[in-house]
């Protein structure tokens, strides 16, 4: 489970409390999302960056063409 | 004829309002392990309040924050801040804004190690102010953070966590100084 760190500064006292199964839900939800997107990303990358090859590759090709 | 007072500093001393005189120093964590770091239980007399930051790292990209809250719960919107860095490579310097915190970097990174203070100061009226900088040694960068926070109420717990609120602290520690 993910936790956070909680310190009462009255008592001094420091605690590990766990997440609730509401916000460990909300929390893996949201690492899903982040992947995602991470993943959404680098895939519209790498097409633009094939795109941007092909494209010049091309250009070179007519530009070499008798 | 004068008269001098003795306070022997091993006891604090607490004036009519319940404030304890002179700087209050909270417990040193290990900021190792957790999404968030919270300091609760935060007296209503304490009107300044320094967070320090030894060597704190997370293990993502989300841009580090500060948040204050009322009645143990941390406020996530309505800051006025920004975050500005100076790096030793070409001298640049970036800023960001920021409205979900006090940011104490310009952006996350999880190579990041940050160190120094931020002081929150009472404005009134349950308003805070928000003044630091911290040092980025693996980076080689130096930010600062300024802002503004109006709270619902008395602010009674400061909450030290990332943008995203999904990144986890793993290195180095915090602890905050307080005073009425």
């Amino acid at each position: 489970m993910t936790h956070r760190i909680v310190v009462n500064v009255e008592t001094g006292v420091t605690s590990i409390v766990e997440y609730t199964a509401e916000e460990q839900a909300i929390h893996d939800a949201a690492v899903a999302a982040q992947a995602a997107e991470a993943q959404a990303l680098a895939e519209a990358q790498a097409l633009a960056e094939a795109q941007a090859l092909a494209e010049a590759q091309a250009a070179q090709s007519q530009g070499t063409a008798p | 004829m004068g008269m001098s007072v003795t306070i022997d500093g091993s006891a604090s001393v607490t004036i009519n309002s319940g404030a304890v005189l002179g700087i209050t120093s909270g417990t040193a964590v290990a900021s190792t392990s957790g999404t968030s770091i919270d300091f609760t239980s935060i007296p209503s007399w304490v009107k300044r309040i320094t967070v320090m930051f030894n060597g704190v790292s997370t293990n993502g990209t989300s841009q580090p924050l500060i948040r204050l809250g009322v009645s143990g719960t941390p406020e996530t919107t309505g800051y006025t801040s920004m975050a500005s860095m100076v790096t030793t490579t070409n001298n640049v310097t970036r800023g960001a804004t920021a409205t979900t915190g006090f940011p104490f970097a310009y952006q996350g990174s999880a190579i990041s190690e940050y160190s120094g203070s931020v002081t929150l100061s009472s404005f009134g009226s349950n308003i805070w102010t928000c003044s630091g900088s911290i040092v980025n040694i693996p980076e080689t960068f130096n930010g600062t953070v300024s802002g503004v926070k109006s709270l619902a109420g008395v602010l009674n717990m400061i909450r030290i966590t990332t943008v995203n609120g999904t990144d986890a602290f793993d290195a180095g520690s915090i602890n905050i100084l307080y005073e009425g």
